[in-house]
This record gives C-alpha cells, sequence and structure tokens, in this order.
C-alpha cells in the first residue's frame, strides 16, 4: 500500500526566504509520528502544504496518492495550532456544522469526548475560556474516521494536566488504520506515544526514525536526543 | 454542499443584519409618527415642542438609514474577510468543498442581505412620506408621469425588465470587485489589508479609463459629440450598463477563484 504522504522536493520560499527546502518524506500508514522541531523550522509550513492551505513554490506533495484537493480533505482531519472556531456558534452547532460536511464524522463519538469533559453543547463557543475551545476543536477533529490525523502543536498552551487529556483523547478515538502527524516541540510530554519521529531544521529533514530506534541506538531518551540535534 | 455553506454562511449572518433591519423598521414607524404629529401640530399648543422632538427623531431615522446601510457593507466585507483569510479560514479551506461553491455562497448571501437592506430602506422612505397627503399625491403623479413617459418614448417591458436584470449585474459585480481585492491583497505576506485598498483603487482607476475609452468610442460613433456630453445627452444605456456588469462579474469571479485555488496564502 502507498504511504499515507509522499512529500517530493518540496520547496516553499517567501521572498528570499526558504521556510522549506527540498523536503523528501514519505509516512506509512497505522503510525504516529511526531514532527519535531524548534520554533521556526517549518513544520507548520509543511502542514498547511499538506492540507492545501499554502501552495509549494516547488516540489509536489500527495496525499493518499493525490495532490491536496477535495478527495484529500475528505480523508484528512486537520487541527491548526489556532482557533478557527466561529465565536457565535453554539457547540452542538459546531457538531452539526461537522457533521454535515464530513461523512466520516461520528456524533456520538463527538457527544461522548463532550460529556466526559463536562462542556455543555448548548453553551456559545465565545463563553468558552481559550483552554475549553482547544479541547472542543480536538474534540470535532478526532471524531472523525480519517486516514490522516494532522494535529499542528496540540498541547501547545495548555496546563500539564490538560496535556495528558489531550494526548489520551488523540491514542484512544484514532482510526487505527490512519496515522497521526503530530507536530511539536515539546518532546518529553508525547514521547511516549510516539512510533516514528521527523525532525525538521531549518525547512530540511535531518532525521526520519522509528522512536524506539532512537532510544536503542543512541541510548537516549527522544527528547535527550533531540536536545543534542537542536543544540544552539 | 453549495447549500450547506449557504445554510452556515446565512446562519453566521443573519443575527446582526436582521437586528439592523428590524432597527430601520423601528425608525422608520417612529419617524412616521413624528410627521404625523408635525401635520397635526399647527393646531396644537405644543407646536415648538413636537416640532423640536420631530425634526430630532428624523434626524435620527436618516442617520440610522445610513448607518445600516454601511454597517451592513463594512459588516459583510468584515465577514468574507474574517471567514475566507482570517483564522476561520482554517476551517473553511479544509472542508472538502470546491472553491466555486465557496465563492458562490457567499457572494449570494451577501447579495441577498445588500438587496433587502436596500429594498427596506427604499419601503421605510415611502412609507414614511406616505403620512402626508400632499407626498403620496406627488408620488402618484410622478408615477403616473413614469408611465405614460414610458409609452411615449416606447420604452418596451423588456427594456425595463432588462435594466433591473443590468442593476442586479452591477450589484453582484460591485460585491466581487470588494472580495477580489481583499483576494489580491493575500498576495503579501505583511500588508494584506493596505494591498486589499491599493488594489481597490488600482481597479477603480482602471475601470474609469477604460470607461472613458468606451464612453469616446461610443460617442463618435452614435453623435460626434464628447463623451462627457454623450452620457449627459443620451445617459448610459441597459446595454452598457449590463455588458459592463458581466464582464465585471467574471473577472472579479476569476480573480477570486484563482486566488483561493492556487494561490492561496494562509497566515
Amino acid at each position: 500500500m502507498a504511504p499515507v504522504v509522499q512529500c517530493m522536493g518540496l520547496t516553499k520560499t517567501y521572498g528570499r526566504k526558504i521556510a522549506l527546502n527540498q523536503v523528501f518524506l514519505n509516512l506509512e500508514r497505522g503510525r504516529i509520528i511526531g514532527l519535531l522541531g524548534p520554533n521556526g523550522s517549518g513544520k507548520t509550513t509543511l502542514i498547511k502544504i499538506m492540507n492545501g492551505l499554502l501552495k509549494p513554490t516547488a516540489g509536489e506533495v500527495l496525499i493518499n496518492g493525490q495532490r491536496p484537493g477535495i478527495d484529500t480533505k475528505l480523508r484528512i482531519s486537520y487541527l491548526p495550532e489556532r482557533t478557527y472556531l466561529q465565536p457565535g456558534m453554539k457547540v452542538l452547532e459546531l457538531v452539526q456544522y461537522f457533521q454535515d460536511f464530513y461523512p466520516d464524522f461520528r456524533v456520538d463519538r463527538a457527544y461522548d469526548m463532550l460529556a466526559r469533559l463536562q462542556i455543555p453543547p448548548q453553551e456559545r463557543l465565545k463563553n468558552l475560556s481559550k483552554g475549553t475551545k482547544e479541547k472542543v476543536q480536538l474534540i470535532m477533529v478526532m471524531s472523525r474516521d480519517a486516514d490522516l490525523y494532522i494535529l499542528d502543536e496540540p498541547i501547545a498552551g495548555v496546563d500539564p494536566a490538560a496535556r495528558d487529556y489531550i494526548l489520551h483523547t488523540i491514542v484512544s478515538n484514532y482510526n487505527r488504520c490512519g496515522s497521526i502527524l503530530l507536530s511539536t516541540h515539546l518532546i518529553s510530554d508525547v514521547e511516549n506515544i510516539l512510533d516514528e519521529v521527523v525532525f525538521i531544521k531549518y525547512g530540511s529533514i535531518v532525521l526520519q526514525a522509528g522512536a524506539e530506534q532512537i532510544r536503542q541506538n543512541e541510548r537516549k531518551s527522544v527528547d535527550q536526543f533531540f536536545r543534542e540535534v537542536f543544540a544552539c | 454542499m453549495l447549500g450547506k455553506l449557504m445554510k452556515y454562511e446565512w446562519k453566521a449572518t443573519w443575527k446582526l443584519l436582521l437586528s439592523a433591519n428590524a432597527l430601520t423598521l423601528v425608525m422608520t414607524g417612529l419617524a412616521r409618527w413624528m410627521v404625523y404629529l408635525m401635520d397635526k401640530a399647527p393646531y396644537s399648543s405644543d407646536f415648538e415642542m413636537v416640532n423640536f422632538v420631530a425634526v430630532m427623531v428624523l434626524f435620527t431615522y436618516v442617520m440610522s438609514m445610513f448607518a445600516v446601510f454601511v454597517g451592513t457593507a463594512i459588516y459583510l466585507i468584515y465577514r468574507f474577510y474574517t471567514s475566507t483569510y482570517g483564522d476561520q479560514g482554517y476551517l473553511l479551506h479544509t472542508l472538502p468543498v470546491d472553491a466555486h461553491h465557496i465563492i458562490i455562497a457567499k457572494l449570494l448571501v451577501s447579495v441577498l442581505w445588500v438587496m433587502m437592506n436596500s429594498l427596506i430602506i427604499y419601503f421605510s422612505v415611502i412609507f414614511l412620506f406616505a403620512a402626508s397627503t400632499e407626498v403620496i399625491k406627488s408620488m402618484m403623479d410622478g408615477l403616473v408621469n413614469a408611465i405614460v413617459y414610458l409609452g411615449e418614448e416606447e420604452i418596451s417591458v423588456f427594456v425595463v425588465i432588462m435594466t433591473i436584470v443590468a442593476y442586479i449585474f452591477n450589484l453582484f459585480a460591485r460585491v466581487l470587485r470588494v472580495g477580489a481585492c481583499i483576494s489580491l491583497g493575500q498576495l503579501s505576506s505583511n500588508h494584506k489589508l493596505m494591498l486589499s485598498f491599493a488594489w481597490y483603487i488600482v481597479i477603480y482607476i482602471v475601470e474609469s479609463i477604460f470607461q472613458g475609452i468606451y464612453f469616446a468610442i461610443r460617442a463618435a460613433i452614435h453623435s460626434q459629440v464628447s463623451p462627457l456630453n454623450y452620457i449627459s445627452n443620451f445617459g448610459v444605456d441597459w446595454e452598457t450598463t449590463l455588458i459592463t456588469g458581466i464582464f465585471h462579474c467574471v473577472i472579479f469571479y476569476i480573480l477570486i477563484w484563482y486566488m483561493m485555488d492556487r494561490k492561496l496564502n494562509l497566515d
């Protein structure tokens, strides 16, 4: 079976600044992959291109063998690093919105997660705290049976207790036949759930390896290895 | 998917804009009451007080009409910007829908609001002055004169209909022009809003130049007079209005689609 993501010479420039430089990357199915790199390394740019929110300057990305478009959007569940919710909407209207547009959206799963977090469906999003809004957004994303979940910094800016909940939600709700691409610079928090890691630095992929492989070969945690690779 | 997009576009806008239009209706009722009181005032002992209050209410009425009309336009522009190229654009552009559907949904809902807004203001003014019997009489006279004029000039129903169609196309073109400018503003990395304004000015200048050339040619062909005299003598016919309206619609639509589909650049 073809990889879920194939990047072939992907390059993105903003004027003279190179955000992505000749990225070649294949991501296999059924794995939780960490896209790890410091701020400004090109993680979000790569993710946006996969989602069709940015156009590459050169090269190509294929999702399920297709260029980003309607068909790939049907199969990708994307959590951006910002809040994209309409403040005036109620939580239940948001559930309806996702149900209307995504055939793979599971309403029962969404309501189940909302109930466990005690988020009232009748509540308007503008009345929720920033952290709760992020959780609602995550619930919407993880309530889909997608082929690829792309989560951009899902645990940045939340307290450690919320991080645990978020990671638990991710691991216990994703479609097992699909993959998760999880971008973060908080390695120690996510290390235990990762099958594979991709290190990105200055817009180039510097390493792609199994998390266990790194621990065995380097005799250190992924977090420690990351600190070595990206030492200033 | 077009229907669903329109449904959510409508849901996102109806509360605020319907409230604004409701305000228009309330102000109309209030203003009409004041006109009625002013009609009666000469026989009242509080003539000066009634007159003062009525003038204040009528002034507020006019200002509220203006505020609602301009406010609707500003809100629709803001809504287009934030939902398409702002944070909400992250959700919109990751929906499995065609860019054409996104544009058409936003366009139709915006045009619907602008038309509804215009009609409410139009009927509000008629209703207001209908309080005065003299004004009704002169309005009816004006209507009869217009019908007689149409008959004398042998202006057919077809021309009247085509004039309305031309007006509608121009309304679509105006909405699309704003959308195109905002979309073109996305070409800048740091000054998107400023570039949108710049594009609006550039497009306005280019349009004016082409209009000038067009009227110069028409004037040369038809009447051998200057373009300015041509317009003042013959007016702008419905054919010209319709052709320019359709032309603008096509150009601006393609620009928005191209920017959304080929040059999307969400920060």
